[in-house]
């Protein structure tokens, strides 16, 4: 199968969901869309076919599988997670884990040809012996400290054991490393857009960021063509996060480590925005995703991670003139 | 300099006619008289200290911590050129006036390309590594080895910056078969931790050679192995012993007691100036061998014991040739 003719998207609220839809309307009118969320999205553009599917209900298995059977669904992108971290750790996994199970097993049972999964380059896990530069056959350690990032490496683990007894379908894992750009937001972006930037004393990691318009043509063009594999979807270039930071004329907060996990704990628990204090570990050593095989797949990215960087910064005002 | 008195321009300057060409003279020679008998007397300039920037400045070099010299612009590795151009001539110093390194070899490096390079490790802190790969920086323009560092160093805070921006790199397989690949010379310590960690009674005494994994990368990556035997780096940081208990609590693999750490506190970290000698051997060729060499274990284990023996010897000649540990 080269372009298939349905494509059904879960999570359209997500970023990476609603920029698809809104590029396989402009670039590809062939394509029906079919849309799938717990709740219908704003301004959702009157050609997607929408159903809501909550993916937490037990049943969600057999609803998404009708929902697939009923559309003749040939694709299906699954791009429902979280884009913050919650402290709601049970609704958490029934969302991440189970949900992406839930879609899975429809998969199967409406006999789905093609099937892309967004996951991220932080499943990698922050650990201090990683080699500076990680390929996809890393194995994926994930992160103690952290739910999310243990909930996308189970989600993971059963799309490849999926993988191994479904061997009709096409997978394609995207692992997107840190997104940015005009208009995207997580709680990454969210850090780094704080007045003033804690980060750890001592260490200056290697940073490395994805430009948005470069994941989601990423995740189009695995969508649209066959490329099955996992892929890393990073930018090309480093920079230090001081450098980083210094572009965005942030003030720095460099504190001990003791000192900042404990101090980060209680303002994420309370969801007030903060990171949680597992986010440290990964501005503390330096590895970053290599992206030759996304490269050579995908195409060259148009964006390097400074300029992904500086687009942010310049449509957030970020930067100070002096 | 302005010193209180307007000597310097002449009286009558504005007005040359008011006074009579004597009366002028006289003038001269009193103005002369003055300056011989009270020469200018230097006033202390008043500088108003600002505090609110001086406060900033310390700020901006507590949150950086010295990495303020940095371009910014890093290459994949973590290494700034600028960085390493700022340190040339506090590198230059500790070669040729601390320690006063003597290179015997040159010749057996060649201009540029890659290359793998291995030496003995000797003392906590990579001081050896960046004098290695300085040593062969300064004779061979195009060629800078990025030298391996243990896990534990690199991930050691308020190191780890200053080694990555200095070329340092975490020692592991995939590291130095990517920079290789990419044309970089590399430098690596196959002695690993066990090296650093050699007490004074046993310097000089090569450890295992871990478990080939330097002549595995070679035959991979189809590249020359240079040995290098450093002479005067061991007895930088005498250790006299392992203390286990406080390094546990700190989270460092052991704790050296040198007879001047922890005695000293933060001053004992200092190495001692011994003279070193660095002594380079010739090349172990690999392209006599077959492509799938690399899967031959046996191969290997001979290859790395040859290395070690050759490294040995390059060390024992060092030895037997100098008179002291300080000259």
């Amino acid at each position: 199968m080269n372009s298939p003719g349905v494509i059904a998207i879960t999570g359209l609220g997500s970023y990476l969901g609603r920029s698809l839809v809104r590029r396989l309307l402009q670039r590809s009118p062939n394509i029906r869309i079919v849309g799938l969320d717990c709740r219908r999205p704003f301004r959702l553009d009157p050609l997607v076919r929408f159903h809501t599917v909550d993916l937490t209900e037990p049943t969600a298995d057999s609803r998404v599988a009708e929902v697939l059977a009923e559309e003749r669904a040939e694709a299906v992108v699954h791009t429902a997670f979280r884009s913050e971290p919650t402290p709601n750790l049970e609704m958490d996994h029934e969302l991440e884990t189970i949900g992406s199970l839930h879609v899975m097993n429809a998969c199967a049972a409406a006999k789905v040809k093609r099937l892309v999964v967004a996951s991220s380059t932080m499943l990698y896990g922050p650990w201090p012996d990683n080699p500076n530069f990680l390929t996809e056959q890393h194995p994926l350690r994930g992160h103690p400290g952290s739910h999310s990032v243990s909930n996308r490496v189970q989600v993971e683990s059963l799309l490849a054991q999926w993988r191994a007894h479904h061997p009709d379908t096409e997978v394609t894992v995207l692992r997107f490393c840190w997104i940015f750009g005009p208009t995207y937001w997580d709680h990454v972006a969210r850090y780094f857009s704080r007045i003033l930037v804690p980060k750890l004393m001592g260490y200056d990691p290697l940073m490395q960021f994805v430009h948005e318009e470069d994941g989601v043509h990423a995740l189009e063009t695995a969508t649209l063509h066959q490329h099955p594999g996992v892929f890393n979807v990073v930018g090309r270039g480093v920079l230090p996060l001081s450098t980083i930071l210094r572009i965005a004329g942030k003030r720095i907060l460099s504190m001990p480590s003791p000192i900042l996990y404990r101090m980060a704990y209680y303002p994420s628990q309370g969801q007030t925005g903060d990171p949680p204090e597992g986010f440290y570990d990964y501005l503390r050593y330096l590895w970053v995703a290599d992206g030759q095989r996304g490269w050579n797949a995908f195409g060259e990215p148009v964006y390097t991670t400074r300029e992904a960087w500086m687009s942010f910064v310049s449509t957030r005002r970020m930067r100070r003139y002096r | 300099m302005n010193d209180g008195t307007d000597l310097e321009t002449p009286i009558d300057a504005e007005r040359p006619d008011v006074l009579s060409a004597d009366l002028r003279e006289a003038l001269d020679g009193l103005r002369g008289e003055i300056r011989t008998r009270f020469p200018a007397r230097q006033r202390a300039p008043v500088e108003k200290v600002d505090w609110m920037a001086l406060i900033r400045k310390i700020q901006r070099r507590v949150s950086t911590l010295g990495m303020s010299e940095r371009s910014g612009e890093v290459d994949e590795f973590g290494m700034d050129e600028i960085v390493l151009r700022r340190t040339r001539p506090v590198l230059e110093l500790l070669y040729e006036h601390y320690w006063r390194i003597e290179l015997h070899g040159i010749d057996q490096v060649p201009d540029a390309g890659p290359c793998l390079f291995v030496a003995n490790r000797s003392g906590l802190l990579p001081y050896d590594g960046l004098m290695v790969s300085h040593a062969i920086w300064r004779m061979r323009s195009k060629l800078r080895p990025r030298f391996m560092v243990a896990d534990w160093l690199i991930t050691l805070p308020f190191v780890q910056p200053y080694l990555a921006r200095l070329g340092g790199v975490r020692s592991c397989r995939e590291n130095a078969e990517r920079l290789i690949r990419s044309g970089e010379a590399i430098l690596v310590f196959p002695e690993g931790q066990k090296g650093a960690a050699k007490v004074f009674r046993e310097r000089y005494r090569l450890k295992r050679f871990g478990r080939g994994g330097v002549v595995r990368v070679a035959l991979e990556t189809r590249v020359p192995i240079i040995p290098i035997g450093i002479v005067g780096a061991e007895e930088a940081h005498p250790i006299l012993f392992k203390w286990d208990t406080p390094a546990r609590v700190v989270g460092l693999p052991f704790l050296p007691v040198t007879p001047t750490f922890p005695l000293l506190g933060p001053l004992g970290l200092l190495p001692l100036p011994t003279k070193w000698v660095i002594r380079i051997g010739e090349p172990i060729s690999i392209d006599h061998l077959a492509p799938d060499a690399a899967s031959d274990e046996l191969l290997i284990s001979r290859m790395n014991e040859e290395l070690r023996s050759q490294i040995q010897v390059l060390i024992d000649t060092g030895l037997s040739d100098r008179s002291s540990v300080w000259d």
